[in-house]
């Protein structure tokens, strides 16, 4: 009787996860399958949610009308750009402020946390500015540089470095380790959960960004896959949903691979994020 | 030749004065101990011979070199820490060869090292393992491997078999004993457990409060502790210790302890003879108390009566905590006969092994030798 009831609740738990899931999957199918389709075939009175025959070719004339390759690959230098220099600062802040003792340390870190509170769009106009003041405007590194220290990660991976014991710190000095090697050989090594996890969130939201590169760049030479689907969708309003259906499924399509191979990371990425932020 | 040599060397944290003038010899191949309750200075001690922490005065030698300007890493010595500290990432391989691959020695010689090394310590079966899958004695074992591995002139171990349980610390008690037997280097080494001090050591040093107590053999601080301190720190069950009066009655010296009297030997009365009207300490080990029934016939003309409140048998003895008038005692008996809670039982001292404290601080013991 236990059983039953057991199996009952779980039946209808699941009944309703999947009902949930999909009204959540739904838009993105239907963007998959308009995508696939003929033009006439988009506003039919009865839906047709599986297209057939397929037609590719929308795929094929959205790359001829946009260079959605060259945003992918501008979308590709920005985000890896700014991961890689920010791993690099928000590591070695992390170190000093875990491990190091110096006059005003907290003062300092009492800044980085406040850098997290101020909204990004306040500091829009004084960071356009100073780019453009220094001749770095339509670049790519004008999309990059603003982010290269991170608050947040430096916050994160502080924490991370804290709960490594003092004594395997004194083990790696006795066995010949100065500061950077020990970052390097054993710190690192051990936070690699927590670059993991900020990595992720630090690709997902530049992968995402819009006002930001809107801002700053004005060329198709610079623009990211974020801009390219908006001037696309200015290019082709109200005319083409099966070209702009395939250039929306091409632009999200890479973070939705990304999420399906490190799923388990994302979740414990955001969990992390949840736990110490 | 690796002398350890610390000359008035001071340490203070704050206003917290951790090690005062701390001055003494390791000669070369010697086991010292460190040993003494928490917070009395001795892994400070430890730490400045290694160069973790900066004596704020004074000098550290090791061999021929005045060390105290050498960073850790040139100071040739290695060092076993209570929490293990092995690289959790790291093999036990890894773990053991680290230190030789950041000073860059080659691979071949590194490997040999290793392997030497962890047969030594029967280990050799779990190089390819991380730490978390050792056991806390095999975790450290791989911890002395990786000393070892380095060839130092001094070992240097801070507490090591502490997070051990106890049949486990036995073990690696007797280990360590043996690997120093092996290797024949110097070792310094930290405890505040008394009978690591005196089973493993050749020379015990005894701290208190920053400042070194008493340096000596196991034995002789045993046998002979310099203070109240040392006699109730070295020694288990505790001392002892009721205060009481030397007094001269019928042409001998006995020990007034208002609820019992005692007889001082003949041979100690010279030592004590100045001591007549004054107070002081006197100290007795559990081990030198007999139960009067079962005592040698030359003990049994000392003795007092008492009543017994708690028993603590360990197989092989007894511990009675008895009351005696108004003092409280501990006796180490034999397991000759069963007792009973509140049984009144006679007590024998063996006075020749007894010991008188000054009343005041520092408490030092009335010396009778020499």
């Amino acid at each position: 009787m236990k059983f039953n009831r057991h199996l009952r609740n779980k039946s209808g738990l699941h009944l309703i996860l999947m009902v949930v899931s999909l009204i959540t999957v739904a838009p993105y199918f239907w963007i998959l399958s308009t995508s696939l389709k003929f033009r006439t075939e988009v506003f039919t009175q009865t839906p047709k949610w599986i297209p057939w025959p397929i037609n590719i070719q929308n795929y094929l004339e959205m790359f001829e009308m946009a260079p959605f390759h060259l945003y992918l690959l501008n979308t590709i230098i920005v985000v890896t750009g700014i991961l890689g220099v920010q791993l690099v600062t928000i590591t070695l802040a992390a170190y000093v402020f875990a491990r190091k003792n110096f006059w005003g340390k907290e003062f300092f870190f009492f800044l980085f946390l406040t850098q997290m509170m101020i909204p990004i769009h306040a500091t829009f106009l004084p960071n356009f500015l100073t780019l453009k003041h220094f001749d770095l405007l339509n670049t790519r590194v004008a999309m990059m540089l603003p982010f290269f220290a991170s608050g947040y990660g430096t916050f994160l991976l502080r924490q991370a470095f804290r709960q490594i014991p003092k004594a395997l710190e004194d083990a790696a000095v006795i066995d010949g380790c100065g500061g950077l090697r020990f970052l390097w050989h054993v710190l690192i090594p051990l936070a690699k959960p927590t670059l993991i996890a900020f990595s992720i969130i630090s690709i997902v939201s530049h992968w995402n960004d819009y006002l930001w590169p809107l801002i700053v760049t004005d060329t198709p030479e610079v623009r990211t896959l974020t801009i390219g689907l908006g001037m696309f969708v200015q290019q082709e309003s109200g005319a083409d949903w099966t070209l702009l259906m395939a250039a929306t499924a091409f632009v999200t399509a890479p973070m939705l691979i990304f999420f399906l191979v490190f799923q388990k990371k994302f979740v414990e990425s955001f969990m992390l994020s949840g736990v110490k932020g | 030749m690796a002398r350890v040599i610390m000359e008035k060397v001071a340490k203070h944290f704050g206003t917290v004065q951790a090690v005062r003038d701390f001055n003494l010899t390791v000669e070369d191949k010697e086991f010292a101990i460190l040993v003494g309750p928490s917070g009395c200075g001795k892994s400070t001690a430890l730490r400045m011979i290694a160069g973790l922490e900066e004596p704020g005065t004074g000098t550290i030698s090791i061999g021929d070199r005045v060390v105290n300007d050498l960073p850790p890493k040139d100071r040739d010595i290695a060092m076993v820490f209570q929490e293990y500290a092995l690289y959790p990432h790291m093999s036990v391989y890894k773990n053991m060869a680290f230190g030789l691959k950041l000073r860059k020695f080659p691979k071949s010689e590194i490997d040999q090292r290793v392997r030497e090394a962890a047969e030594i310590l029967s280990i050799q079966d779990f190089l390819d393992r991380k730490p978390k899958q050792l056991s806390g004695g095999q975790r450290q074992r791989v911890a002395v491997g990786r000393a070892i591995v380095r060839k130092p002139a001094v070992f240097l171990f801070d507490e090591p078999l502490s997070n051990l349980d106890a049949k486990l610390r036995v073990q690696m008690r007797a280990e360590l004993s043996k690997l120093h037997d092996r290797l024949q280097t110097t070792m310094i080494y930290v405890t505040h457990d008394q009978v690591e001090a005196m089973t493993m050591g050749t020379k015990i040093v005894v701290m208190k409060d920053g400042w070194i107590q008493q340096v000596g053999p196991p034995l002789e601080v045993y046998n002979y502790p310099v203070n109240l301190f040392v006699a109730g720190f070295i020694g288990s069950p505790v001392m002892n210790f009721i205060p009481c009066r030397i007094l001269s009655k019928g042409g001998r010296l006995l020990i007034d302890a208002e609820s019992f009297q005692l007889p001082i030997p003949e041979k100690r009365v010279p030592y004590y003879q100045s001591l007549i009207g004054s107070e002081a300490i006197f100290g007795i080990r559990p081990n030198d108390i007999y139960d009067r029934a079962f005592a040698p016939e030359h003990l049994k003309g000392n003795a007092i009566r008492s009543a017994i409140d708690v028993i603590e048998p360990l197989g092989s003895e007894i511990h009675l905590n008895v009351t005696a008038g108004k003092h409280n005692l501990i006796a180490a008996v034999d397991v000759q006969t069963l007792y009973r809670v509140h049984q009144e039982i006679e007590l024998a001292f063996d006075m020749n092994r007894m010991h008188l404290f000054a009343k005041d601080p520092p408490n030092l013991r009335i010396k009778t030798e020499g």
